[in-house]
């Protein structure tokens, strides 16, 4: 059964490259518009020969990290707040579901403003756009503990930060787990996005750079790599992670 | 000479149902001296549960007071340890360390923690499963390690809130006898809510019948055979015919 899955996605995925290859060959358009899987090919092992796409992988994934860690940081603490203090729901709360309706990219010209064209700009778009979905995830989480945990753990003399850390953060990481993932996706497209318009190094960095000198099968390089990365980290990391919580807190 | 460890006075509490109010305890006044296993028995909706959580302090009731070796009760303490229902494990926490819990909010070192839940995971025979999740647990396993973690506490009064309603009924048999044992050795006064008469019949030093809303103590009986006392046994089904008969009246008011 999984082996089948497995076959039918390799088919899949070969027919397509065949495909491809196919339709540069027959020249309905010329090779600097449609490049052959073969010249992107090339173009990757050339980037990666000459080590920039790996410096490229290494400063997105530096700024993906650090403005992912702010953001779950971040979203927790004020998620925790304003599941315990409802003044805090009603009034920062309102304001955090308006800021979440904000696409990560339309606070770049705020960031380039505040920050300049260097890494605390773009960390400050990745971060900004993840962390709503963390603080609401957690406020979640926390909303909807078993009400028995609360009760048992207080009766057993668990109280304040205790409380928090031994309990309610534990009790809540099913919805968590979930926040951070949501928190990683929208982190991924903010941090792409911001290199883009910053254009000051990274994956993003590097699509441009492609674009301004003409070279599609560069441009398509890239993008393959920016989704090779993303399924490794929703398919290795986060499904793990999840599948691991999952069984464990008995959810599934 | 027996100590009264723990009486309610004039208990009161109303519940909001949609737009009116409902009185679900009515008055409760029960007096439970030192090392007593007092069962609850009434029909469902009657407020036992209730009375429960507010002798725990997890609710305050509307009036009356709880007095607790003469103190009144105003929140949760170590002194008094509810067991709920469906246990109320945490699922993120090994076995072990589910029934350290406790110590370790009181900020016991581990070596000490280990020292004492060893010897509650004996007693409850969770030994072997001391590492294992509680997913990994049967119902008649997790309520064992829900009256450890309680154990651990060495509280004076044990709540337990119709923990083994959920169990077969071969687990329960087996739960029944060791509950027993365990209020004969630990000598600790337990409180008991349960909706099965047998189940009172066997573990109690009383049993106690509430009435229909709104509730009070409708009788108390007293029970004296000797331990441990089997469900089946011949002696306790005219006792259990008695309580029934003070049940069924007020289980018929209800529905």
């Amino acid at each position: 059964m999984k082996k089948n899955i497995l076959g039918k996605k390799i088919a899949f995925y070969i027919i397509l490259v065949l495909v491809w290859q196919a339709v540069s060959m027959s020249n309905i358009w010329p090779d600097n518009i449609f490049p052959s899987p073969y010249e992107v090919a090339e173009d990757l092992v050339y980037m990666a020969s000459d080590g920039s796409l790996f410096f490229g992988i290494g400063t997105t994934l530096m700024r993906l990290i650090v403005g992912l860690a702010i953001a779950i940081a971040g979203g927790i603490v004020l998620g925790i707040f304003m599941a315990r203090v409802e003044t805090v729901n009603q009034t920062i709360g309102s304001l955090v579901l308006g800021l979440q309706s904000i696409p990560s990219i339309a606070w770049v010209p705020l960031a380039i403003l505040w920050f300049g064209l260097t890494d605390a700009g773009i960390i400050f778009v990745t971060a900004i756009g993840a962390v709503f979905a963390v603080t609401i995830n957690t406020y979640t989480g926390i909303k909807n503990i078993d009400p028995h945990y609360v009760e048992a753990a207080r009766n057993m003399g668990a109280k304040g930060t205790q409380l928090i850390t031994s309990v309610l953060i534990p009790a809540a990481f099913p919805y968590m787990i979930s926040g951070f993932k949501q928190g990683w996706a929208f982190a991924w497209r903010g941090v792409i996005g911001a290199e883009l318009l910053f254009s000051f190094l990274g994956l993003g960095f590097l699509l441009n750079v492609g674009r301004q000198i003409n070279e599609v099968s560069q441009v398509i390089a890239i993008m393959l790599m920016i989704m090779a990365i993303g399924m490794a980290v929703d398919g290795l990391l986060f499904k793990k992670i999840e599948n691991k919580v999952m069984s464990r807190w008995g959810l599934r | 000479m027996t100590m009264t460890k723990l009486e309610t006075h004039g208990i009161v509490k109303y519940f909001k149902h949609e737009s009116h109010q409902l009185t679900a305890l009515g008055g409760v006044d029960l007096k439970v001296e030192d090392g007593d296993f007092v069962c609850l028995v009434g029909p469902s909706g009657c407020g036992k549960s209730t009375f429960l959580r507010i002798i725990a302090g997890l609710e305050s009731p509307d009036e009356g007071e709880v007095l607790f070796d003469g103190k009144p009760v105003t929140t949760t303490g170590p002194e008094r340890i509810m067991v709920f229902q469906e246990g109320a494990l945490f699922p993120w926490l090994k076995v072990k360390d589910n029934v350290e819990f406790g110590l370790k909010m009181a900020g016991i070192k581990e070596e000490k923690r280990t020292q004492i839940s060893k010897r509650f995971l004996d007693m409850m025979q969770l030994t072997k499963f001391a590492d294992s999740f509680t997913y990994q647990l049967s119902t008649g396993m997790k309520q064992r390690v829900a009256i450890a973690r309680a154990l651990v506490m060495d509280p004076d009064v044990l709540l337990m809130d119709e923990p083994f309603a959920a169990l077969d009924a071969q687990t329960r048999d087996l739960l029944l006898v060791e509950m027993q044992l365990i209020w004969e050795k630990t000598k600790k006064t337990i409180l008991f809510v349960t909706h099965n008469v047998a189940e009172a019949a066997v573990l109690g030093t009383k049993v106690v019948v509430f009435s229909n809303r709104p509730s009070k103590i409708k009788k108390l009986f007293p029970v004296d055979f000797k331990r441990p006392r089997l469900v089946e046994d011949e002696n306790l089904l005219d006792l259990q015919q008695e309580i029934l008969s003070e049940l069924r009246p007020e289980v018929k008011k209800s529905s």
